[in-house]
């Protein structure tokens, strides 16, 4: 628990070395600016993921001579598989109106084939049915003679989730980063204002103040200077974000399927709390050996 | 700090052979060196076989050379020092076999001032003099109180918000000695309080003292400047060759000159 004094002497202490602080918080914004970015892709691939891991729907496409009976007898066929709730007939005309819509005002139409809008049967899939029937169902529809291709949109699930995975594992090492760059800076500068404030120390143990009585605000401080570099850091992002979705967010949710989003506000406490956590500790490690008097 | 840890941490022998409290033991002297011997490099002790006692209540000059072991003999006693052999009872414990985490105990029944002064320079006088209550776990509102007396004690009431840095020196070692008599510790340490001060400056921190000391605290003055001892006559404690010599009438008296090689 924090008395009045701890905090009083906490704040006296950081006013008065208030550039060293800033300094040190701004170092601590940097390296948590690269492990909050690397959440951030993650937070965004992990719901790219999520959206097409449960997209709902599947495409089939057909073959360019398939005649309207073939078409017809498929789509009997196809609402009659468990998983399937509905078959909607798109024809290479309608895809290619409504990519003409959704990416309005490009030139890319143009310079498109025919055969880049084969004519498909758009199924609805129930959310909840399982890969396994799902694969199964494809493989039998690609049997099927009016049938060019399947597309599920699981292989863009897969590559997805490898990128979710290598953007965890890029994090995880970036926070051994942020670790060790908080342990450093803010053990370096807890050194530098315990040599600064030598005075203080030896005067505090001179009038009968325990070890940890000195240490108290030291830790404090590391402990403020975490959090705020923190705090920064997602102030920081917040901004760049900002500044971004608003270049690329109609490309980016056409693209992708998914709203861009900041980070969660758990994830943004807790590197706040992080930061707190690790300033304190790297602090009170570097005081472990006050001026002996 | 509450009072009980304190107590906990060091506790001043008041009771005799039983467990039961002693007036007699309560009355024992606040000060007793015995036998005590400190060397920094082998074969130059410091001091050697020093003894000495000071009772509750005495003002005791300690004097001799530059080398002689005045601020050892100090340093011994608010354990930044500890001793090679002997022992060094205060308040009836054994200062020198206590455990360091129990030396921040022994240090609030102490009241400490420097040639130096040691305070801080970014801190203003109220707060150089309020550390040692805060070490305590004092209220603020109490603490606020009891610094501004000790601020008047010391002649410096209206100064408290004053930074120590642009205080003279005069001024400075008035926050020292607020300071160190703020807790109202049972004893007083001065290890040559008057050597940053220019003579009549240091007359009137020696007068500082001396109320202190009229108010019932034991005050141990080291001093190598012979006019101070000379202003009253107290108690002086030489120290040489290593042993403190006691003088027990001052440096007026025959005995001083007989026995002093000053």
């Amino acid at each position: 628990m924090l008395s009045v004094t701890t905090t009083r002497r906490a704040k006296r202490g950081m006013v008065r070395e208030w550039r060293l602080h800033a300094l040190s918080v701004f170092s601590l914004a940097v390296a948590f600016v690269c492990l909050g970015a690397a959440l951030l892709v993650v937070t965004n691939l992990s719901a790219a993921q999520d959206r097409w891991a449960h997209a709902g729907r599947a495409s089939v496409y057909l073959k360019e001579g398939a005649s309207q009976d073939d078409v017809d007898a498929l789509r009997a066929a196809l609402t009659r598989v468990p998983g399937v709730t509905g078959a909607r007939y798109v024809s290479s005309g309608d895809a290619r109106a409504e990519f003409g819509r959704e990416f309005a005002g490009h030139d890319a139409l143009a310079g498109l084939g025919a055969d880049a809008f084969p004519a498909s049967l758009e199924l609805d899939v129930a959310p909840d049915m399982p890969d396994a029937d799902l694969t199964d169902a494809v493989a039998k529809m690609k049997l099927l003679p009016a049938v060019d291709d399947v597309e599920t949109y699981q292989s863009w699930t897969e590559r997805l989730a490898r990128l979710v995975r290598g953007g965890v594992a890029a994090s995880a090492l970036l926070a051994v980063v942020v670790l060790a760059a908080v342990l450093a800076v803010v053990g370096s500068t807890m050194r530098l204002v315990l040599q600064r404030r030598r005075m203080e120390v030896e005067v505090l143990k001179l009038v009968g103040a325990t070890d940890a009585f000195v240490r108290k605000p030291f830790v404090v401080e590391g402990g403020v200077q975490g959090a705020l570099g923190a705090v920064g850091a997602i102030a920081l992002l917040a901004v760049l974000f900002l500044m971004v979705r608003g270049r690329l967010d109609s490309e980016l949710a056409a693209l992708v399927g998914v709203e861009p989003s900041f980070l969660p506000w758990q994830v943004a406490c807790g590197m706040v709390v992080l930061g707190g956590v690790l300033g304190a500790a790297a602090s009170l490690a570097s005081l472990r050996r006050l001026v002996a008097v | 700090m509450p009072r009980s840890e304190l107590a906990e941490r060091f506790r001043p022998m008041l009771r005799g052979a039983g467990a039961r409290f002693s007036r007699e033991a309560a009355q024992r002297p606040i000060l007793v060196f015995e036998d005590v011997y400190k060397s920094y490099e082998q074969g130059a002790p410091v001091l050697r076989g020093m003894t000495l006692v000071i009772e509750r209540g005495e003002f005791v000059f300690v004097t001799g050379p530059s080398g002689s072991g005045k601020s050892t003999l100090l340093r011994l006693l608010y354990r930044a020092e500890t001793v090679d052999d002997g022992r060094i009872l205060f308040l009836g414990r054994d200062v020198a076999r206590l455990r360091a985490d129990a030396v921040p105990f022994l240090r609030r029944n102490l009241g400490i001032v420097f040639q130096d002064f040691k305070l801080v320079p970014s801190w203003t006088a109220s707060e150089n003099v309020a550390v040692a209550l805060e070490v305590l776990g004092l209220p603020p509102r109490l603490i606020r109180a009891r610094v501004g007396e000790a601020l008047e004690r010391v002649g410096l009431s209206g100064r408290g918000d004053a930074l120590a840095a642009v205080l003279s020196g005069g001024e400075q070692q008035r926050v020292a000695v607020a300071r160190a008599i703020v807790g109202e510790p049972a004893l007083i340490l001065a290890d040559e309080p008057t050597g940053n001060l220019d003579p009549q400056l240091a007359i009137d921190v020696l007068g500082l003292f001396e109320e202190i000391h009229e108010g019932g605290t034991t005050v141990v003055f080291a001093t190598h400047d012979r006019t101070l001892l000379e202003v009253r006559p107290r108690r002086v404690v030489v120290l040489d060759d290593g042993k403190a010599i006691d003088v027990p009438n001052g440096v007026a008296s025959d005995e001083y000159d007989n026995r002093l090689p000053l």
